[in-house]
């Protein structure tokens, strides 16, 4: 299994803030993965120093096993749209495709002409007078034209209406398809991505709360209902992510390490969305605690 | 990226271009009519006749009569001069400050450090071409300003080396239009938006030129003195051309007795009812005047200097911003 | 040709449900040997779901022994699953439009009969279809 991107240990830090700490992950190729987590969890943090915009202040980051920070020529496998999709708002569609072809060596501007002339953008408008949508479709449309191994896309739907947002994800779907990239997208919203992600990875606090296929996740994912848990092992499951207790009723969601056959507990599949807000959710309740300063 | 550089900011250019011609034609004629004038009253040999130890008294009054003239009709001009200082301050805020600080404010940054080309060399060439093309704009307007400023210059006590005038002729105007874009390129890079950047260029660069100015450009060199008799026919002789720091009358054992002004009396040093000449101030027989002074010679000299202290803080400045652009994210 | 729809409201897992689309299709004859499924690239990209999830659904079918890839070519039909219970099925129809009468008559709502129908086909098919495959 190719890996594309790896983490280890990857941290960074703003003034004393850890943005993203203890961070290890890895995205085989091949994969589309969605990066989750609420706003200000270190999604982009992350993307920027896998983009090579940031430099780690611990642990290392690997692009096809080069690191990217000040590393140039590995920018030429990685297309890379930011938030909000800034692009020169005065330059024109066209204009911008012709400066994609004069900053990379390796670039592919029938291929960025084409796309646009199919979605309708018109070459000569200042893409700032464009719609949000179309402006995205821009975007994607030049970070293909580089035809990266790796597409970094951070928040790419969030600022897009729905219709806009799955025309967005269909044309970046069409062209996964085409050209096999492998694909990082982040979102504050896990139902964005739902569709299209095979690969999950949820940040939340600065850390990495989860990740791995979406099949392995949802497989090894269930809900449990039973008799009130006072925290004792249960066989079969190899840690609780989440518990709600009534008097009598104890409601888990646990990662199991096999079938769970006490027959006391009532064992349901869940869906992606479910564990994903589990592990959100703990992570949030800590923090808060924690910052406030009084017992979990 | 040189097409790029030149696509962002042909408009820009063009801009800066038509400003300049407006000024061109707004001060062009001034200027020659200023000639016309300084020709009229017959001051254009004035200045090497007035240089010259052996100088005719009879010229010495004709010229001065001349330049007072002169000055009654174009001393408001100075506030032009004023005014014209400003431009290369100018050129910082709207060429210098937005250069790193809108690319951050529109995020766009992220755009361009992300493609085939690394944000150091991105920062080289654009820094370079838009210093080359604002070193031609500094390099047209230091000569231009030579041109007009020159007659007044002149008709002036201070000569080319007074306060104003010195900055707005030679090739100091290229030291303060490089240092002003390096300040803008460099507070971009510190506040990443485009109003504080220019709000911090503004003030920085009158903070460092003021500094300069008044306490740097008077040590360039040794000041010299001079020393004069209070005693002399006509009026009072005075130096033409050269920049006088401090002047004022001694006694002979060189306590200073006035600051800031100068005696001249009749020969004998006796008044007209014969106490000595300045008695009441408490002049002592054999008090001279004296002065503290930058000779008019050192022009040159002085533009050289300044202009390289300018230049060097420019240098620094773009430095210190390529190493910041590295953090930005 | 057949152009797949995703039901975003449904549990089913999304290849599954393409899945149950081509089987839907085989079952009613929309589909028969030698047709070809729409390209992966097209099916990601009208319903902007991810290519690796329609390659998962193909390749499913393909180990039923249902379609066929060729290479550089497309994934064609190879077999049906109408076969011999197409003809039958008006005569199924007949009968249970008669039946709904009935459970009409005695009072069922559609609810009911819905219910009814869910209890009595889980415990009847429960033991000799190990898959379940809601039709």
């Amino acid at each position: 299994m190719d890996v594309v991107l790896e983490a280890d240990r990857l941290g960074k830090r703003y003034g004393s803030t850890w943005a993203l700490r203890d961070c290890s992950l890895h995205l085989p190729a091949g994969r589309i993965a969605a990066l989750v987590g609420p706003n200000g969890a270190g999604k982009s943090t992350l993307l920027h120093l896998a983009v090579g915009l940031l430099k780690p202040d611990a642990g290392v980051v690997r692009v096809f096993g080069r690191s990217p920070y000040g590393d140039t020529e590995g920018l030429a496998d990685i297309g890379f749209v930011a938030q909000d999709t800034p692009l020169y708002r005065d330059f024109t569609a066209a204009e911008l495709v012709i400066a994609g072809g004069k900053l990379n060596k390796r670039w592919d501007a029938a291929l960025a002409r084409q796309r646009l002339a199919q979605l309708g953008i018109p070459p000569d408008r200042p893409v700032g007078k464009l719609s949000g949508g179309q402006r995205a479709q821009v975007a994607l449309a030049l970070a293909l034209a580089k035809q990266p191994r790796l597409l970094l896309l951070d928040e790419p739907v969030a600022s897009l209406d729905p219709l806009a947002r799955r025309e967005f994800l269909q044309s970046l779907m069409g062209s996964v398809a085409d050209s096999g990239t492998t694909v990082l997208l982040s979102s504050h919203l896990l139902a964005d991505l739902e569709r299209v992600c095979d690969y999950l990875i949820v940040l939340n606090s600065a850390q990495v709360q989860l990740t791995g296929a979406v099949d392995d996740l949802v497989a090894e994912h269930r809900q449990l209902v039973g008799p009130r848990h006072d925290g004792g092992t249960i066989g079969g499951v190899a840690a609780v992510v989440r518990a709600s207790h009534t008097d009598r009723q104890s409601t888990l969601l646990v990662r199991t390490d096999g079938p769970v056959t006490d027959p006391g507990w009532t064992v349901r599949e869940v869906s992606l969305e479910d564990v994903v807000l589990a592990y959100l959710a703990d992570g949030t309740t800590q923090t808060s605690h924690s910052e406030w300063g009084v017992p979990a | 990226m040189i097409w790029l550089t030149w696509r962002q900011h042909r408009k820009q250019a063009f801009y800066t271009l038509l400003g300049l011609a407006a000024l061109a034609a707004l001060l062009v004629p001034i200027g020659l009519a200023m000639r016309n004038t300084f020709g009229d009253l017959g001051l254009t040999d004035c200045a090497s006749q007035l240089a010259r130890a052996d100088v005719a008294q009879a010229t010495r009054e004709t010229c001065e009569t001349g330049y007072r003239r002169f000055g009654d009709r174009y001393d408001s001009l100075n506030l032009v001069a004023v005014l014209l200082i400003t431009l290369p301050a100018l050129v910082g805020l709207f060429w210098g400050a937005p250069l790193v600080a809108r690319e951050v404010e529109q995020g766009t940054h992220r755009f361009v450090w992300t493609q085939g080309v690394g944000r150091t060399r991105w920062a080289l060439v654009k820094f370079g071409l838009v210093g080359a093309g604002v070193l031609v704009l500094a390099t047209v307007y230091g000569l231009g300003m030579s041109w007009w400023v020159d007659p007044l210059t002149k008709a002036a006590y201070e000569g080319r080396l007074g306060m104003i005038v010195f900055d707005l002729q030679g090739i100091v105007p290229i030291g303060y239009t490089l240092f002003a874009v390096a300040l803008g390129v460099f507070a971009g890079t510190v506040w990443k938006r485009m109003l504080p950047a220019m709000g911090i260029t503004l003030a920085g660069y009158i903070g460092v030129r003021a500094a300069v100015e008044l306490l740097a450009r008077p040590r360039y060199q040794p000041a010299r003195t001079q020393t004069f008799s209070i005693e002399g026919e006509g009026p009072p002789e005075v130096s033409r051309g050269d920049w006088v720091l401090a002047q004022g009358i001694r006694n002979p054992d060189g306590t200073v007795i006035s600051e800031g002004g100068r005696i001249q009396c009749p020969p004998g040093g006796k008044g007209p009812d014969g106490r000595v000449c300045g008695a009441e101030l408490g002049l002592e027989p054999g008090a001279y005047n004296w002065q503290l002074y930058q000779p008019a010679d050192r022009f040159w000299l002085f533009q050289g200097i300044e202009t390289g202290i300018f230049v060097a803080l420019a240098l620094l400045l773009l430095y210190i911003a390529v190493r910041r652009l590295r953090r930005i994210a | 040709m057949i152009e797949f729809v995703l039901d975003s409201r449904s549990k089913v897992n999304t290849y599954m449900q393409l899945v149950q689309q081509v089987k839907q299709a085989l079952r009613v004859g929309l589909l028969s040997p030698g047709d070809q499924l729409p390209k992966v690239r097209d099916v990601a990209q009208s319903l902007a779901i991810n290519p690796n999830t329609v390659l998962k659904a193909y390749r499913e079918l393909e180990i039923e022994g249902l379609v066929g890839g060729r290479p550089g070519v497309g994934t064609f039909v190879q077999r049906t699953l109408a076969g011999a219970s197409l003809p039958n099925q008006a005569e199924l129809r007949e009968d249970l439009v008669a039946w709904l009468h009935r459970a009409q008559a005695a009072g069922l709502t559609a609810e009911d009969v819905v219910a009814l129908v869910e209890t009595t086909l889980r415990a009847t098919l429960a033991d000799d279809a190990p898959q379940k495959e809601p039709a």
